[in-house]
């Protein structure tokens, strides 16, 4: 896994390529890179998921993590190009009540401007 | 009018009904006359074997008659295939008629060998003649007008056997006078007009009853026309027919050594005119067998039933062998020889030919012909060679014979009274075999035929498409996780829906059919997924977010808000059952949304907490979920049965849960359950009967080998049958009143659930497949099965049973039903004060 992080506006957009494995765990996690940007006082995080092969529960809890300590500080977290399969699980699992994903990241971007 | 007063006087007497008298009369006369031809040859038979030969031919001759009975019998087979039963019994009558001709011009010359001819002669017109009466009866009765009428024809018989003897007696001029036979030719075609009018009244009654549609089972003509061979293999490849055939063997062997000791006894004891003697024994005996055919052989089936009836018979011997074999004299004789021949001429005629009753057409005719025509001789003849072994041990002493014969015949009493007992419960199997069900119980047909649930999840998957994305998500995910995700199934899910559905993401299984082959394809190891979010679920974060959602869901008052709360209800489902997310499924089950707790309930089910179950309780009160509700609480099974019983049992209790609550106590189905249920059912308040009673005839048909307490069964069962009595006088005085169609027409409705009520209770401590069969063909059956229907409860039922709930169930007049309910209404009534 590889995460690419990027600003548009005030917006920290994460590219992130490869799986999202519990077996892939790195030193530093999507968490941590988060919580890292939620340090420097950002508060709006786009999640990019194009390039994303495949996303395990550990994935799915790094994501909610994130969710959590952004919304905490007030921030914002959405995501964006996530795969049909990945959205079905989200729906499954009511993820898609609590998160804002979007088809395009440009329509995520547009809509941190509403908040 | 002088029809309805003929049926009124004889109807006192025998229990013929409306309808029946004319036919019921033909056969008594036909049995009248061949029995009087015949006992008008018989002393013929006996005077020129014993005058010319001398008594101990007997033996002889019974051997003789039993070898050339075989040919006969052969020949009849033949002859009988080729033709009609009608042309076949008229035949026969027209050959005997010749052969009384013939032998009356072949006494002219004297001739020694005659007297034995002529013997095996007379044994064959019986036997013929005597059998082809039975078939025909059989081809005409069902088994409850052959024990009501049964009596009647044999009464025919009998006294045709005193008329026939008294005419011989009368009219003989010499020791041996054949011109008798003359008598006898005119009583055949006396007998030949009767055998007409029988065939034709039977040919006018099938026409009826086509017209009518209520063709029955055909008993006569289309039945195939066996040779003897394949009437032999059908006797020995049949358990039932070859135990008929032992007690035909044993009774006959018995009654031929009778006969024997009668004729020694008489022979050693009577000087002189022995003819008179045996001419006046045997009028006395046909009025004593006429009575006792008359007033106690119907009485005596109807009332003690087929086994006591057939018992009857080799115990009297029994009794009468040990008395000749303590004293040897002429009135134990008497004694022994009377009981014999009466009995064997009533009841045991009459039983022999009900147990053929329930055999199917083509099995019975073949029997019969085998029973009736070989081993009826071959009988006779085993008996001739027991007394020839006898003979031969050189005992002079003729009481030591009479004691030998009787010591023999004892022992073959034992083994005749052990196949009686056997031939008995086969007769009820038999009974049973002619009865099918003819329906299920809807409940349990449904759960058989249809998977309920996958049909309520494909419904709600459709329904849920146009309703919201993850709840249609949820749903697509839970027939991929039952593995009911057929090709067949995606594309019905696929079929764009007629609504506009927006293009984004959230809609691609809506608006995209190649999705979810998409998505199948990749979940095609369903573990994988359901793995997948079953971590994802069990995650504190996910917790954490979830919980503060559902919270936000559970402040919202929106009408909106009730699509998402339906999705949280779905979802917690999906939980482990120790998830803390679950504890929130409690408000779910009572929310203000059908909806809502509708899938609150589906999630409760598949977590099968029990501290759902009170609220799970709550909505069998709901219409709108009541059926969800029982369902679910079906599933947690046996743990909840003391819940359950709790709500059963609390008369503070909405009655709507409460009968529910037996419904689903029915479901659980162990012995606590039909314990509590039975406890209820004891309490007698009668409000929740029907459904208790229900509960209780379910778990009975799933789990035969619960047990039910008999005394609060019969308890309840004399209740139920006091109420439908009491309604249907009620029905009886609507009608006579005239009151308007609907109220008969619900008054008969009732009738109808009281009466399956009654008969489930029965179902409860009888075969329960018996008694569902029994009450089936009453309600729908036709004539005949109606008929086995109660043959089968007569044979099965305790007398204290049958008393009450025959009058219900007989096939009377609806008059006469309306007097026995007030007649049994006032003896319950009067039971209950004692």
């Amino acid at each position: 896994m590889e995460i690419h992080a990027r600003a548009k506006d005030d917006v920290v957009i994460f590219d992130i390529e490869g799986e999202i494995r519990r077996s892939d765990v790195t030193d530093v996690t999507l968490h941590q890179l988060v919580k890292d940007q939620l340090d420097v006082g950002k508060r709006n995080i786009l999640l990019n998921f194009k390039d994303v092969e495949f996303i395990d529960s550990f994935g799915v809890g790094e994501i909610l993590a994130s969710y959590i300590s952004t919304h905490n500080l007030g921030g914002k977290l959405k995501i964006a190009k996530i795969s049909k399969k990945l959205y079905l699980v989200f729906q499954v699992t009511m993820l898609t009540k609590v998160l804002e994903i979007f088809d395009e990241e440009e329509l995520a971007l547009t809509s941190f401007m509403g908040d | 009018m002088a029809k309805n007063g003929i049926h009124r006087i004889f109807s006192r007497v025998v229990k013929i009904k409306p309808g029946e008298l004319k036919i019921s009369f033909l056969l008594f006369f036909y049995l009248f006359l061949v029995i009087a031809a015949y006992n008008v040859i018989k002393p013929i038979r006996n005077a020129s074997l014993l005058e010319e030969l001398g008594y101990k031919w007997l033996p002889l001759v019974y051997l003789l008659t039993a070898a050339i009975i075989g040919f006969v019998v052969a020949l009849h087979s033949k002859i009988q295939v080729k033709i009609s039963r009608y042309l076949l019994i008229t035949f026969s009558i027209i050959f005997f008629f010749v052969s009384c001709f013939i032998f009356r011009f072949l006494s002219g010359f004297g001739w020694q060998g005659l007297p034995v001819i002529f013997w095996v002669w007379a044994n064959i017109f019986i036997i013929v003649l005597n059998t082809q009466f039975w078939i025909t009866v059989n081809d005409i009765l069902n088994p409850r007008e052959f024990k009501r009428l049964s009596g009647f024809f044999i009464s025919g018989g009998i006294l045709g056997g005193f008329i026939g003897g008294v005419l011989a007696g009368l009219l003989a001029k010499e020791n041996v006078d054949y011109n008798l036979l003359f008598l006898s030719a005119g009583l055949l075609t006396l007998c030949a007009l009767f055998v007409y009018l029988i065939f034709r009244w039977q040919k006018r009654e099938q026409c009826v009853e086509e017209k009518q549609g209520k063709k029955g089972e055909d008993r006569s003509e289309t039945t195939s026309k066996p040779g003897f061979r394949d009437s032999y293999n059908t006797v020995k490849k049949h358990k039932y027919l070859r135990l008929i055939a032992a007690i035909v063997v044993l009774t006959l062997v018995v009654s031929t050594l009778i006969d024997f000791q009668w004729n020694i006894v008489v022979k050693e004891n009577k000087e002189g005119d022995l003819t008179s003697f045996f001419g006046y024994f045997n009028a006395g005996l046909m009025v004593f067998a006429f009575f006792l055919s008359i007033l106690m052989t119907s009485n005596l089936f109807k009332r003690y039933g087929v086994r006591i009836s057939l018992l009857l018979y080799p115990i009297v011997l029994l009794l009468c062998f040990s008395g000749i074999g303590i004293a040897v004299i002429l009135v134990t004789a008497v004694i022994i020889k009377g009981s014999d021949k009466s009995l064997a001429y009533t009841i045991n005629r009459s039983a022999r030919e009900l147990l053929f009753i329930p055999v199917s057409p083509d099995l019975k005719y073949k029997a019969i012909i085998f029973i009736d025509m070989f081993v009826d001789r071959f009988s006779k003849g085993i008996g001739a060679v027991v007394l020839m072994i006898v003979l031969s041990f050189g005992i002079q002493d003729y009481k030591e014979i009479v004691r030998i014969v009787s010591f023999v015949s004892v022992v073959l009493i034992f083994g005749w009274i052990v196949l009686t007992l056997r031939a008995s419960r086969e007769y009820v199997n038999a009974v049973k075999q002619k009865l099918s069900r003819k329906w299920e119980r809807a409940d349990q047909l449904v759960e058989k035929e249809l998977d309920v649930d996958f049909s309520k999840l494909v419904f709600d998957t459709l329904e849920s498409k146009d309703r919201s994305s993850d709840l249609y998500a949820m749903h697509v995910f839970e027939l991929m996780k039952r593995g009911k995700l057929t090709p067949e199934l995606r594309q019905l899910l696929s079929q764009r829906s007629e609504e506009a559905t927006p293009s984004s993401l959230s809609a691609f299984f809506e608006t995209d059919p190649s999705a979810l082959m998409q998505m199948n394809d990749q979940y095609n190891n369903e573990d994988v997924l359901k793995k997948e979010i079953q971590e994802i679920m069990s995650l504190d974060v996910y917790e954490d977010v979830i919980k503060k959602y559902i919270e936000n869901v559970l402040s919202d008052t929106s009408k909106d808000a009730v699509t998402a709360r339906m999705e949280i209800a779905k979802g917690i489902g999906f939980l482990a059952s120790d998830s803390p997310l679950v504890e929130k499924l409690e408000e779910f089950l009572r929310d203000d949304s059908s909806e809502v707790r509708r899938y609150a309930i589906e999630s409760a089910s598949k977590l099968g907490k029990r501290e759902h179950v009170p609220a799970l309780i709550q909505s069998l009160y709901d219409s709108s979920t009541h059926s969800d509700a029982s369902a679910a609480l079906e599933k947690y099974g046996t743990r909840i049965t003391g819940i359950l019983a709790d709500h059963l049992g609390d008369s503070e209790e909405k009655m709507e849960i409460r009968k529910a609550v037996a419904s689903v106590l029915a479901h659980v189905g162990n012995q606590d359950a039909s314990d509590f249920i039975m406890c209820e059912l004891a309490k007698d308040k009668g409000e929740m009967d029907r459904e208790l009673i229900d509960a209780l005839d379910r778990i009975r048909s799933e789990k035969p080998e619960i047990e039910f307490s008999e005394e609060i069964i019969k308890k309840k069962t004399r209740q139920k049958i006091k109420s439908y009595y009491d309604l249907f006088i009620e029905f009886a005085e609507a009608e006579s009143k005239g009151k308007k169609a609907d109220i008969r027409r619900i008054i008969s409705h009732e009738l109808t659930i009281s009466m399956m009520v009654i008969f489930k209770l029965l179902g409860l401590i009888y075969p329960h497949e018996d008694i569902v069969k029994a009450f089936q063909n009453i309600q729908t059956g036709t004539k005949d099965s109606v008929a086995y229907a109660v043959e089968l409860l007569d044979n099965m039922l305790q007398k204290e049973y049958k008393d009450y709930i025959f009058p219900l169930i007989d096939d009377i007049s609806f008059e006469d039903k309306v007097k026995r309910c007030r007649k049994m209404l006032k003896d319950l009534e009067k039971t209950e004060t004692s």
